[in-house]
């Protein structure tokens, strides 16, 4: 049992506030450029994803689970594959529900 | 709401929506009677992240309790960290990004052990099963593990391991939350 590494639930809107925490998010993959990955989040940010992606061919949408090192990038440590389609909206409302009233939950 | 008056092994008592404690836990008088109480019509499945299970408040390491409701049953989302076999039960330590929680699945028949054999480390999975505490420590021993699969209604698509509605698997966490 260990709650000592957490992973924030977080959008493109939310990372600012977690620079530097571990966090996960859910991208839609829309290219790579000089190693990383380039990336929408479901709220329409671009963001960039570094680190060493698996072996097998990305998904539409994808989970990375890493260190925010700034605003706008992430520092990957696991990625898994969601597939081609995925709730944005829901998953928009989970990450406003995690980071607001309900943060007791999950922080 | 789901209520239940014996577990009977099968994994469809755990189908479907809704897994808010019965109304008959509301009584005003009903905290010590709930505490002391093994009536099995009292005991329910509850939606709980691994943050909230640890703060758990308990006195003896097998009562736990959430605002005046014991907690029996819970059900928990994440993905498979680590997978340790051993002749007759498998422990996985399932992370739901709120922390770890160790499941320890005991298997007696085939049928569980196929279960048990098909979940990965990277995996995301659902896990039913019930709250046990040790010397300090909270864990989880489980009816049942299975890889997290859900068929979006809205497209034509078929079961695929890579389809995971994620965001609906963590909602029961908060509406337990809105609850309580």
């Amino acid at each position: 049992m260990d709650t000592s590494k957490p992973a924030i639930f977080v959008n493109g809107g939310l990372l600012p506030m977690h620079v530097q925490k571990r966090v996960r998010i859910v991208i839609q993959v829309l290219g790579s450029d000089r190693g990383a990955v380039i990336g929408k989040s479901t709220d329409d940010h671009q963001l960039t994803v570094k680190g060493t992606p698996p072996s097998v061919p990305l998904t539409n949408f994808v989970e990375v689970i890493g260190i925010a090192d700034s605003e706008k990038s992430i520092q990957a440590e696991i990625w898994t594959n969601f597939g081609d389609t995925f709730d944005t909206y829901s998953y928009n409302q989970l990450c406003q529900l995690a980071n607001g009233e309900y943060q007791l939950l999950f922080l | 709401m789901y209520r239940s008056s014996e577990f009977d092994g099968s994994a469809a008592a755990f189908m479907g929506g809704g897994f808010m404690p019965s109304q008959t836990t509301q009584l005003p008088d009903s905290s010590s009677s709930l505490l002391s109480s093994r009536n099995r019509e009292a005991r329910c499945l509850l939606a709980l992240t691994v943050k909230q299970i640890c703060e758990l408040p308990s006195n003896d390491e097998s009562n736990f309790v959430i605002d005046g409701v014991e907690v029996t049953n819970v059900t928990i989302v994440g993905r498979v960290c680590q997978k340790e076999d051993k002749a007759s039960e498998y422990t996985f330590l399932v992370d739901d990004g709120t922390g770890q929680i160790e499941c320890t699945r005991w298997v007696q028949e085939r049928i569980d052990t196929d279960e048990a054999e098909g979940i990965l480390v990277g995996k995301y999975v659902r896990v039913h099963g019930h709250l046990r505490g040790l010397q300090g420590r909270r864990f989880i021993n489980v009816f049942s593990i299975s890889l997290l699969l859900i068929r979006l209604r809205w497209i034509e698509q078929c079961w695929s391991d890579d389809i995971e509605f994620f965001a609906a698997a963590h909602i029961p966490c908060v509406s337990c939350g809105v609850y309580f």
